[in-house]
């Protein structure tokens, strides 16, 4: 990636960041610590100011886009404790055998001892889904339960008995 | 006396911050708002509004120092900012622009001057009102108009480069000059002590970079900004007692601190110094001023708004293309080096000290006029920057579909 920068006289630094396409984002720091971002959508475009920041937001925007302060979830290994119970994210495979079924159909509860809290469906997610929730291929469900709960779940969608080994 | 003058400073700061508000109520310039404030309650006319005396500031040798003040830390963030390594980078198209700035715009300033049959002396000088732009008003409207962010910026920025060290020279030259006196002999006395002191400063500058930092750097806030303004000043003094431009070294001091991590803390604590001091000067340029001598060189001004503006729009232009920016580019290339300002003004200031009396009479006039007008003009052809090089570009495109 090339950043460009270069001094400008008498009002601070100017950043450019190649962001793809020809499109560029340009960061202006201020001596007086204001910030100012920029979008260049090609070259023959003219820098469409987008947002105008305090040194204090640009620290924090900065933050955020670092991603220090918030991890997006990483499925491989989210792991929250909850007493004994831990609280898994687990993606129904495109050719699990419960695609189409209801959540009463499956009786998830019954087979595993997980509570499905809520399914994320793209960007949309259903809070307590009831028994009459339709299952889909990658949905990702939100379960409680115990660690072999959990591995019961993830058996069942994959196509397995529901019995944890 | 000193009651007196107490008062005449407050009222002119206050007449100040009116003036500033306006000003940037209106996005306008501050600069022509300053000078107006100055003429509004100095000695000149109007002098009087409804029987109410508007005379309440006179040109006291205090406004007047604080004045000269403002111009050495003008010129001091000149040095500040002045940044050889990008001259040095891009020099051959940096000397093609800058070289194209010079020759068009001179041109015109010396055309302007023998056409209105000015001397040797008062030809130099009304081309140097006329052919520096105003870093102040241009930088200020770039930011506000989102250029900064185009690659326009980097030409009208790079023009200024070359233009800051033009005017360092000139003002090395012409304070030596006008200030010499009347005969050869004595001019060319001062011209040499001028440029000893300058060189020798200039070589301090270059070889003090590395001991600033240590020099300068302290806690206190206020003992460094005491630091670095009391250097300035005092090294500004020193030269303008042997005869050299106080102006230029202050340009000196100021690149000494270039490139030094210190950059940043001048900008942030001195910055507002400069700025108070700089509104001052604007301020003493009005107290200066006769509108009535201002009104008299009307044509010389009339032609020069015109002619200058022209020029500044076509050596622009042509940097643009010398870069290798589009039509509508290049267009605002020339749009945004129209403002001048400052750096006009302390010209002005120096032909104020000649001892020719047409020049300290009638080249101030014109350049406080010439300002006013310019600065305005500068600062509006930035704001409506994307409309007029737009029309510009269908303009020439229509001329050649013909």
């Amino acid at each position: 990636m090339v950043i460009y920068e270069a001094d400008v006289p008498g009002v601070g630094k100017r950043y450019e960041v190649e962001t793809g396409g020809g499109e560029r984002a340009v960061v202006i720091v201020h001596h007086d610590g204001k910030r100012e971002l920029f979008r260049r959508s090609d070259a023959d475009a003219d820098a469409e100011k987008l947002f105008e920041f305090t040194s204090e937001q640009a620290r924090q925007v900065a933050t955020s886009l670092e991603g220090t302060d918030f991890q997006p979830l990483d499925l491989e290994d989210v792991d929250v404790p909850l007493g004994g119970a831990v609280i898994e994210w687990t993606e129904v495979p495109e050719e699990s055998p419960v695609v189409g079924e209801t959540l009463g159909d499956v009786h998830i509860g019954k087979e595993t001892g997980v509570t499905v809290a809520a399914i994320q469906r793209g960007d949309e997610t259903i809070g307590s889904p009831g028994a009459d929730t339709v299952l889909e291929a990658g949905d990702i469900l939100v379960a409680i339960g115990s660690r072999s709960d959990q591995d019961a779940l993830e058996a069942l969608l994959e196509g397995g008995d529901g019995e944890a080994d | 006396m000193a009651e007196a003058l107490l008062l005449e400073l407050g009222v002119a700061l206050s007449v100040l911050a009116v003036a500033g508000s306006v000003a940037r109520y209106f996005d306008q310039p501050v600069i022509p708002a300053y000078i107006a404030a100055g003429i509004l309650v100095g000695p000149h006319a109007p002098t009087s509004v409804a029987t109410i005396s508007l005379q309440l500031v006179s040109e006291s040798a205090v406004v007047e120092t604080a004045a000269e003040v403002g111009i050495v830390l003008l010129l001091f963030f000149l040095g500040l900012e002045f940044d050889v390594g990008t001259l040095v980078r891009n020099r051959r198209r940096l000397s093609a622009v800058g070289g194209i700035d010079l020759a068009v715009n001179a041109a015109v300033g010396v055309a302007l001057g023998v056409a209105f049959g000015f001397g040797p002396i008062g030809v130099l000088l009304v081309t140097g009102v006329v052919y520096i732009s105003s870093s102040a008003i241009v930088t200020k409207a770039l930011t506000d108009a989102g250029w900064l962010a185009n690659p326009e910026s980097e030409v009208i920025l790079g023009t200024l480069v070359v233009e800051d060290l033009v005017i360092a020279v000139y003002l090395a030259v012409v304070a030596a000059v006008v200030g010499g006196g009347g005969t050869v002999g004595s001019a060319l006395t001062t011209v040499v002590q001028s440029f000893v002191f300058l060189t020798a400063l200039a070589g301090a500058a270059h070889f003090g970079t590395e001991y600033v930092d240590r020099v300068f750097g302290t806690e206190a806030d206020e003992l460094f900004v005491l630091r670095v303004v009391g250097t300035t000043v005092l090294v500004g003094g020193a030269a303008l007692s042997v005869g050299a431009s106080e102006a230029v070294a202050a340009f000196f001091v100021g690149t000494a601190f270039h490139g030094t991590d210190l950059v940043h803390r001048v900008e942030s604590l001195v910055v507002p110094v400069r700025d108070v001091f700089a509104a001052l000067f604007f301020f003493a340029v009005g107290l200066g001023t006769d509108l009535l001598v201002v009104a008299d060189v009307w044509l010389l001004l009339a032609v020069a708004v015109v002619a200058t503006t022209a020029a500044k729009l076509a050596s622009g232009y042509a940097s643009g293309r010398v870069y290798g920016l589009d039509e509508r580019r290049s267009a605002r290339v020339g749009l945004g080096l129209v403002a001048r300002g400052e750096f006009s003004l302390i010209v002005a200031t120096l032909a104020a000290t000649s001892a020719n009396p047409t020049i300290r009479t009638v080249v101030p006039a014109f350049a406080v006029g010439y300002v006013i007008a310019m600065s305005f003009v500068g600062s509006l052809s930035v704001q409506y920057g994307a409309t007029l090089s737009e029309s510009f570009k269908n303009w020439r495109r229509g001329r050649e579909s013909l």
